[in-house]
């Protein structure tokens, strides 16, 4: 009890702080960031953070949980589910959405409740350094962002010159996202751009579905050289019996299949540490 | 009689042999080489034999269910021992589990299937045996209990998280490998074997207790015997493929059309049936959108429906 009361104290502290400390400075701003915003995808979660909006985020759904301080952030829901009344008490200034997973009558509810929304719009990974930069323009952080997309276009570049250089002829590969049933990254993914970015052909490509259902029998047919996979918690137990199964395949039989980091589920500022990993085992 | 039985097995045949050699391409089994060889003989042949067993158990179970619960509503799933399996296989899944490695996700669902057969079966019993009312009821209750449970977890649980379970309960083949063969194989044959050798009785129980207690069946006896055979074969079902609705609840009616309502042949080509029409649908969800797949569950359904409904109009008996 005693313990509560003091923590209501010092957050009250804190908030004070906090107002005492911003609004008189920042107002001089002409375009100033706004104060309350409410991310509603993991993936611009971590693109405000990148732009150093961190602070300002009241509100993010359950999956953010990179970088460590958006778990703090209060919770206002799933992606397809978020709460109205959670973003509603939340008192936003705007909140950002995406057409990768919200649900667009959401946005249209919010906006007939009078709140700002912003729809983030960029899914591809060519998309993302606009799409950024319009985001951060109507964020007032147009500086910041600048120098994201900046930075993006030329690690990425970099990237595509150096494994057109060093890796002789295509590659055919082919990113597990999960073992069984087995799903795989398929075409319009960021993944699926991501390998292509590297000059590596990915098998699942031709399918008509992001994320499909893949046949295992096509793997060993397509016979891929490589095979990533998405790490996770046992990861390398669950995806045992599929290995045991594609023995027959190149990418196995080589020992060419590699357990990687899920920077290159969201299209943010992690994508580029997953293509450079990528492109770093590939190298081998 | 004899002949129509025959057509059912060289139905079940042909179907078994056409899901191992067509699929996304054809495999002429004359000329083989490594790729081909080891697709065949690893990757289909143990994806068939699986399916044929899931098929066989389900129109089994169906067979005996509608004749011991006296219901042409009933089928395995109606008992809600799928339900308990989905539900345990979901954990298994979303929780991202692997105490068992690759058996982890069959080993939670058989043990889901038993512990709701059990529960199911206890809520059924009353004065010294199993009622047909009272688990058929306590079976849809229990039932409707884990369905909403697994949806709780579904809604609360990660996107990808959630289509995984929903791909799995929707019935996936693509996992299955000779591993898993003899432990469906014993199970389901155990469970057919059983419930054949007191086809009998169910002729009996068919017509109601009094009457097979004349007949010198002990009605009670046998309905125990019979629903833990069921139980059985749907526990190991289940757990080797996830939810294949349909066959269980159709397949017995279509057999009864051609052979009518014997259970000493009714069991067997309600078995052969089913396991016909799970090789063809898992032939027809790997080859229509190859290289993707589209979950077996959903094409039985689809191909099978409109049939049962073609039959329903050309032929107006409907009996258990």
């Amino acid at each position: 009890m005693r313990g509560c009361v003091l923590k209501r104290l010092f957050l009250g502290l804190v908030f004070f702080l906090f107002t005492i400390n911003n609004s008189p400075f920042t107002a001089s701003y002409a375009a100033e960031p706004p104060k309350r915003i409410i991310s509603l995808a993991p993936n611009i979660t971590e693109i405000l953070f990148a732009l150093g909006l961190g602070d300002n985020i009241v509100g993010v759904t359950s999956f953010c949980d990179y970088p460590e301080e958006a778990k703090k952030k209060p919770k206002i829901g799933g992606m397809s589910n978020p709460s109205i009344e959670a973003v509603v008490s939340l008192k936003p200034d705007i909140v950002v959405m995406t057409t990768d997973g919200n649900p667009k009558e959401f946005e249209e509810r919010l906006r007939s409740l009078k709140i700002r929304t912003y729809v983030f719009t960029a899914r591809r990974l060519t998309e993302l350094p606009q799409g950024v930069r319009d985001l951060g323009t109507a964020l007032g952080v147009k500086k910041s962002a600048d120098k994201f997309a900046e930075d993006y276009e030329k690690t990425l570049n970099r990237l595509k010159v150096h494994n057109s250089k060093s890796v002789a002829g295509k590659k055919k590969v082919l990113f597990i996202v999960w073992p069984e049933p087995l799903i795989v990254a398929g075409p319009g993914t960021v993944i699926d751009d991501a390998l292509q970015s590297l000059g590596a052909e990915n098998i699942a490509s031709g399918t008509n579905t992001a994320y499909p259902k893949y046949s295992i029998e096509e793997i060993i047919r397509r016979s891929p050289d490589m095979i990533f996979i998405g790490k996770g918690k046992g990861m390398e137990k669950v995806s045992e019996g599929l290995f045991k199964r594609l023995r027959i395949v190149p990418a196995v039989r080589n020992h060419k299949f590699f357990y990687v980091s899920d920077d290159l589920y969201r299209l943010g500022p992690r994508t580029l540490k997953g293509i450079a990993e990528i492109s770093g085992l590939m190298d081998k | 009689m004899k002949t129509k039985f025959f057509f059912i097995i060289i139905a079940f045949l042909l179907a078994f042999a056409s899901s191992l050699f067509l699929g996304p391409t054809f495999i002429n089994p004359l000329a083989l080489d490594d790729t081909t060889r080891e697709i065949l003989v690893n990757i289909r042949a143990p994806r068939i034999i699986v399916a044929a067993l899931m098929g066989m158990a389900l129109g089994a179970s169906g067979a005996v269910l509608q004749g011991i619960l006296r219901n042409p509503l009933a089928d395995p799933y109606i008992l809600g021992i799928s339900s308990g399996a989905s539900l345990a296989a979901a954990l298994g899944i979303i929780g991202g589990l692997s105490i068992f490695g690759t058996f982890t996700v069959p080993v939670l669902a058989f043990a889901g299937a038993l512990i709701t057969g059990g529960i199911v079966g206890t809520m059924g019993w009353k004065r010294g045996g199993l009622w047909p009312e009272r688990l058929l009821l306590a079976g849809v209750g229990i039932s409707f209990l884990f369905s909403a449970l697994l949806m709780l977890i579904m809604s609360i649980s990660r996107d990808e998280g959630m289509r995984r379970a929903m791909l799995w309960i929707f019935g996936d083949l693509s996992m299955s490998d000779w591993e898993r063969v003899p432990y469906g194989l014993s199970l389901i044959l155990c469970g057919i074997a059983m419930s054949s050798s007191r086809a009998k009785a169910l002729n009996a129980l068919i017509l109601g207790d009094d009457f097979a207690h004349s007949l010198g069946f002990t009605p009670q006896k046998e309905r125990a015997l019979l629903f833990v055979s069921v139980g059985l074969m749907t526990g190991a079902s289940v757990s080797l493929g996830g939810m294949i609705g349909f066959i269980g609840l159709l397949v017995p009616h279509i057999v009864r059309f051609f052979i009518g309502a014997d259970s000493r042949s009714l069991i067997p080509a309600s078995a052969l049936g089913g396991g016909a029409l799970l090789c063809i649908a898992d032939l027809l969800g790997r080859s229509l959108l190859s290289p993707m797949e589209l979950p077996s569950g959903i094409v039985t359904a689809i191909i099978g429906s409109p049939y049962f409904l073609y039959l329903l109009r050309r032929k107006n008996v409907l009996s258990v």
